[in-house]
C-alpha cells in the first residue's frame, strides 16, 4: 500500500470551491491557526496533513462553521465558497452546513435504523417529496457508499449494530445523501482496520468526480493515495500547499521534507 | 465481667499480636522484607484477625443464644400451670426476671447483704418491701417458686458469663498463638487478610440485601394474617373503604389505590414536562455559568422536606385552587383536593425528573450532535431526533423513579388532598391514598389483632409490590437500551 500512483494522478483544472484567505483562529488565549490560504478545487480530493496539534481539524471546521458549537473558538479572516463569505452575518451555518457536509474521525451513527440514518439529512431538508423518491435516495447514497449490497436486506436494523467499517461507510452515505457541494472527511479511517481503509480511499476517489472532497489525515501514504492537492500544517501554521506529487517527492520548504521522511511530528 | 471489658481485652491483645507477628515477620526475615512472602504489616494484620475475629464472633453468638438458653431451662423449673400457655409463661418468666435483676442490683449496690438473702429465701412475702426500700420496684408480690427460680435464674446467668469469658479469652489467646506461629517467609499473608476483608464486604452488602428480605417477610406474615379474618376478593376488588372499629368494616382498596394513581398522575403530568425542559435548557442550551448554580438550585426542591411541601398545599395552593378554580367553575367547594396534591407533588418530584434526565443527556455523546449538526440539521431538529431518541430510555427511567416516589409519598397527599377516600373523576374534590390510610390505621389505640389494623400490612405489601415492580421496570429498561450508544 505505499505506492504513490503519482503517474496516475490527473489534476484537474477546475474552478475554485472554497477560497481562505488569512484565515485565523483562537481557541480563548491560545492562537490555534495563523493566517492560512487554501483554495479548495472542485472535482479534487484535498489532503490536509500534519502532525497532532498543527490546526489541520480546525481549519477543516472552520470550512463548515463547526467552530461555532465551541463557544471559545473565534475565527477571523475569509472563507469563501462559490465567492460568498461564510462568515457574513446573512449566512446561516444551518444552510452551509447541508453544502458542506462533513464526516467525523469516529463512525458515528445515530441510534436509529440504518435507512433512518441515510434518510435523515434528506428529511430535515425536505429533499424528498415522496416514500419512494426518499427510498431512491437512501438506496443511491449506500450505493455510493458502497455498503448498499451489505446491508439492503436489513434497513431496518439499527445502524449500530454494523462493524466499524460498515458504521464509517454508513455516515459517508448519510453525509452523500443531503448531496452536498463539499465532503469534509475528518480522519475518517483512523478508527478503522486496513480493509474498511482500503474501501473508504478507493470511496473517496469515487466520490471527487461529484463533490470537493477534504479529507485530514495522519497518514502520509494516504494523503498520497487518495489526494490530488496537499496542505502541509505545522504548529498553527500552513507551511506548504500544493500538488501531492509534488508535496511528496520535492517538497519546498524544510519542514515539510522533515516531516514526510519521518524526522518530525 | 461486662462484655465492654471483654471486647477491649481482645482488642488489646490483638493489637499486642499485631505487633508481635510484625516484629517477629521481620526478624525471621533478617532484615530483608523481600524474601518474606508478604510484607509485615500483613503479617501484623493476620495475628490480629486471628486474635480478635474468631474470639468476638463467639461473643456474640454466645451472647445471643445465652438468654434462650436461660429461659427455657428456667422454663422447665417452674410450675405446670405457670406455663400452661405460651402467654402465661411470658408473664411468668417476666416476673422471675425482674426479681432476679432486682436482687442482681439490689446486692451489687449493698442494700441486701448475702445473710439477709438467707432469710428472704424462707420467708419470700417481705421481699417486695425490702426491694422497694433499695429503690428496687416489683409489680406483686415474690412467691417462693419465683424467688427460687430467679435465683436459680441469677446462678445460671453467672456461670455461663464466667464460661464465656474463658472461652473468649481463651479462643482470641489460642488464635494469636496461631498467628504467630504462621509467620514465616513462605505464608501467604496478604492473601488471607485480602480474603478477610472480601468477607467483610460481602457482610455489608448482605446486610442491606437482607434487611430487604426480612422487611418482605415481616410484611408477607401480618398480611396473610389480615387474609385470614378478611376475604381477599373483598380487598382487592372492594369499592367501598370504610374501617369501623367495632367490626363489620369494609375495606377495598379499590379507592385508595385510584386516588394513588390519580394524584400520581398529575404529579408526573406537572414534573414530567417541567423536568424534561429544564433538563433539555440545562443540558443543551445553558451556558456553563448558567447550569452549575441552576442545577443546584432545583435540586433544592428535592431536599426539602414533604411536610413542608404539605404546608405550601394546604395555606397557598389548596385554597388558591379553591377560590379561583373551583368553586367559579362549579367544580366544589373543599380546600383539599387531588388537585392541590398532584401540583404540589409534582413539584416535589421535579428535580427527579429534571436532574437524572440532565445526566443521560448529557451523557449523549458529542460525536452524536456533531453528526446532525454537519449535515446542516439545526439544534432543535438535533435535539428532538438524534439526542432525545438516544436518551429515551434514562429519560424513561428517571420518570419511573419519579413515579414511585410520588406513589409513596405521604405527607404532601395527607394535607393536600384530605383523607377521604372516594372514587371519583372530579380533581377538585378530596381523595385519599393508600400510604395516608396506613398511617390513619395505625395511629391511635389500636388492637393488633383486629382486620381494621392488619390491613395497613396489606395495604403497604400492596404498595410495596407496586414500586417494586416500577422499579424493576425502570432498571429493565435503562440496562435494556444503555448499550445503544457506546
Amino acid at each position: 500500500m505505499n505506492d504513490m500512483r503519482i503517474a496516475e494522478r490527473d489534476v484537474s483544472t477546475s474552478e475554485t470551491k472554497i477560497a481562505a484567505r488569512g484565515v485565523q483562529v483562537h481557541y480563548g488565549t491560545s492562537h490555534a491557526l495563523k493566517d492560512v490560504d487554501v483554495d479548495i478545487l472542485n472535482g479534487n480530493v484535498t489532503a490536509f496533513i500534519g502532525p497532532s496539534g498543527c490546526g489541520k481539524s480546525t481549519f477543516l471546521r472552520c470550512l463548515n462553521r463547526m467552530n461555532d458549537t465551541i463557544a471559545a473558538a473565534k475565527v477571523s479572516g475569509s472563507i469563501k465558497l462559490d465567492g460568498e463569505d461564510i462568515y457574513d452575518p446573512k449566512v446561516d451555518p444551518v444552510q452551509l452546513r447541508a453544502k458542506v457536509g462533513m464526516v467525523f474521525q469516529k463512525p458515528n451513527p445515530f441510534p436509529k435504523s440504518i435507512y433512518d440514518n441515510v434518510a435523515y439529512g434528506p428529511k430535515i431538508h425536505g429533499l424528498t417529496r415522496s416514500k419512494a423518491e426518499l427510498d431512491n435516495v437512501v438506496e443511491t447514497s449506500l450505493k455510493k457508499a458502497a455498503l448498499w449490497n451489505e446491508v439492503k436486506d436489513r434497513l431496518h436494523a439499527p445502524g449500530t449494530g454494523l462493524s466499524g467499517g460498515q458504521q464509517q461507510r454508513l455516515c459517508i452515505a448519510r453525509a452523500v445523501a443531503t448531496s452536498p457541494e463539499v465532503l469534509l472527511m475528518d480522519e475518517p479511517c483512523s478508527a478503522l482496520d486496513p480493509i474498511a481503509t482500503a474501501q473508504v480511499e478507493e470511496l473517496i476517489d469515487e466520490l471527487r468526480g461529484q463533490f470537493a472532497v477534504v479529507i485530514v489525515t495522519h497518514s502520509m501514504q494516504q494523503a498520497a493515495r487518495v489526494s490530488q492537492k496537499t496542505a502541509f500544517f505545522h504548529l498553527g501554521n500552513l507551511v506548504e500547499f500544493g500538488e501531492t506529487g509534488q508535496i511528496f517527492t520535492n517538497p519546498r520548504d524544510p519542514r515539510t521534507e522533515s516531516y514526510i521522511s519521518g524526522r518530525i511530528g | 465481667m461486662p462484655v465492654l471489658w471483654i471486647a477491649l481485652i481482645v482488642l488489646a491483645a490483638a493489637a499486642i499480636a499485631y505487633v508481635l507477628a510484625r516484629r517477629s515477620a521481620l526478624a525471621s526475615a533478617q532484615g530483608d522484607v523481600r524474601r518474606m512472602h508478604s510484607l509485615p504489616s500483613y503479617y501484623g494484620w493476620h495475628a490480629f484477625i486471628m486474635t480478635a475475629l474468631p474470639a468476638l464472633l463467639l461473643m456474640l453468638v454466645w451472647l445471643i443464644f445465652q438468654p434462650l438458653f436461660i429461659e427455657n431451662r428456667i422454663a422447665a423449673q417452674l410450675p405446670a400451670e405457670a406455663t400452661a400457655t405460651a402467654t402465661a409463661q411470658q408473664l411468668a418468666m417476666r416476673d422471675v426476671r425482674s426479681v432476679a435483676d432486682g436482687l442482681q442490683a439490689a446486692i451489687s449496690s449493698g442494700a441486701i447483704t448475702p445473710d439477709e438473702m438467707e432469710a428472704f429465701t424462707n420467708d419470700p412475702s417481705t421481699l417486695r418491701a425490702r426491694l422497694g426500700e433499695a429503690g428496687v420496684a416489683l409489680g406483686g408480690n415474690v412467691t417462693p417458686e419465683t424467688l427460687e427460680a430467679a435465683q436459680n435464674f441469677r446462678a445460671l446467668a453467672s456461670t455461663m458469663s464466667l464460661t464465656m469469658t474463658v472461652l473468649v479469652l481463651g479462643v482470641a489467646l489460642a488464635g494469636a498463638a496461631i498467628a504467630l506461629k504462621q509467620v514465616r517467609p513462605d505464608f501467604w499473608a496478604r492473601n488471607a487478610v485480602e480474603k478477610t476483608v472480601m468477607g467483610f464486604l460481602i457482610f455489608a452488602s448482605a446486610i442491606a440485601i437482607f434487611t430487604t428480605i426480612s422487611i418482605v417477610f415481616s410484611m408477607v406474615f401480618e398480611t396473610m394474617n389480615f387474609f385470614s379474618q378478611y376475604p381477599w376478593q373483598s380487598f382487592f376488588f372492594g369499592t367501598t373503604w370504610s374501617p369501623v372499629f367495632h367490626g363489620n368494616s369494609q375495606l377495598g382498596i379499590i379507592p385508595l389505590l385510584w386516588g394513588t394513581l390519580y394524584i400520581s398522575f398529575i404529579a408526573l403530568l406537572v414534573a414530567v414536562p417541567i423536568g424534561l425542559f429544564a433538563a433539555i435548557y440545562l443540558s443543551e442550551y445553558a451556558s456553563n455559568r448558567v447550569r452549575s448554580f441552576a442545577k443546584p438550585l432545583i435540586e433544592v426542591l428535592a431536599g426539602i422536606p414533604t411536610i413542608v411541601y404539605g404546608l405550601f398545599a394546604l395555606v397557598t395552593v389548596g385554597p388558591l385552587l379553591r377560590d379561583y378554580f373551583a368553586q367559579p367553575m362549579g367544580l366544589g367547594s373543599s380546600g383539599t383536593s387531588v388537585m392541590t396534591a398532584g401540583l404540589v407533588m409534582g413539584i416535589m418530584i421535579i428535580p427527579f425528573v429534571s436532574s437524572l434526565s440532565d445526566d443521560i443527556i448529557n451523557s449523549v455523546p458529542q460525536s452524536l450532535r456533531d453528526g446532525s449538526l454537519g449535515l446542516g440539521a439545526t439544534k432543535s431538529e438535533t435535539i428532538r431526533q438524534v439526542v432525545l431518541p438516544a436518551a429515551l430510555p434514562g429519560i424513561v427511567g428517571a420518570v419511573l423513579l419519579a413515579a414511585s416516589r410520588a406513589i409513596g409519598e405521604t405527607m404532601i397527599v395527607v394535607l393536600g388532598a384530605g383523607a377521604a377516600a372516594r372514587l371519583g373523576l372530579n380533581p377538585f374534590e378530596a381523595m385519599t391514598t393508600i400510604t395516608v390510610k396506613i398511617v390513619s390505621q395505625l395511629t391511635g389505640d389500636t388492637d393488633f389483632n383486629s382486620p381494621e389494623t392488619l390491613v395497613a400490612f396489606a395495604l403497604g405489601l400492596t404498595l410495596f409490590v407496586i414500586t417494586l415492580g416500577l422499579n424493576i421496570f425502570a432498571l429493565y429498561i435503562v440496562r435494556k437500551y444503555r448499550e445503544q450508544y457506546e
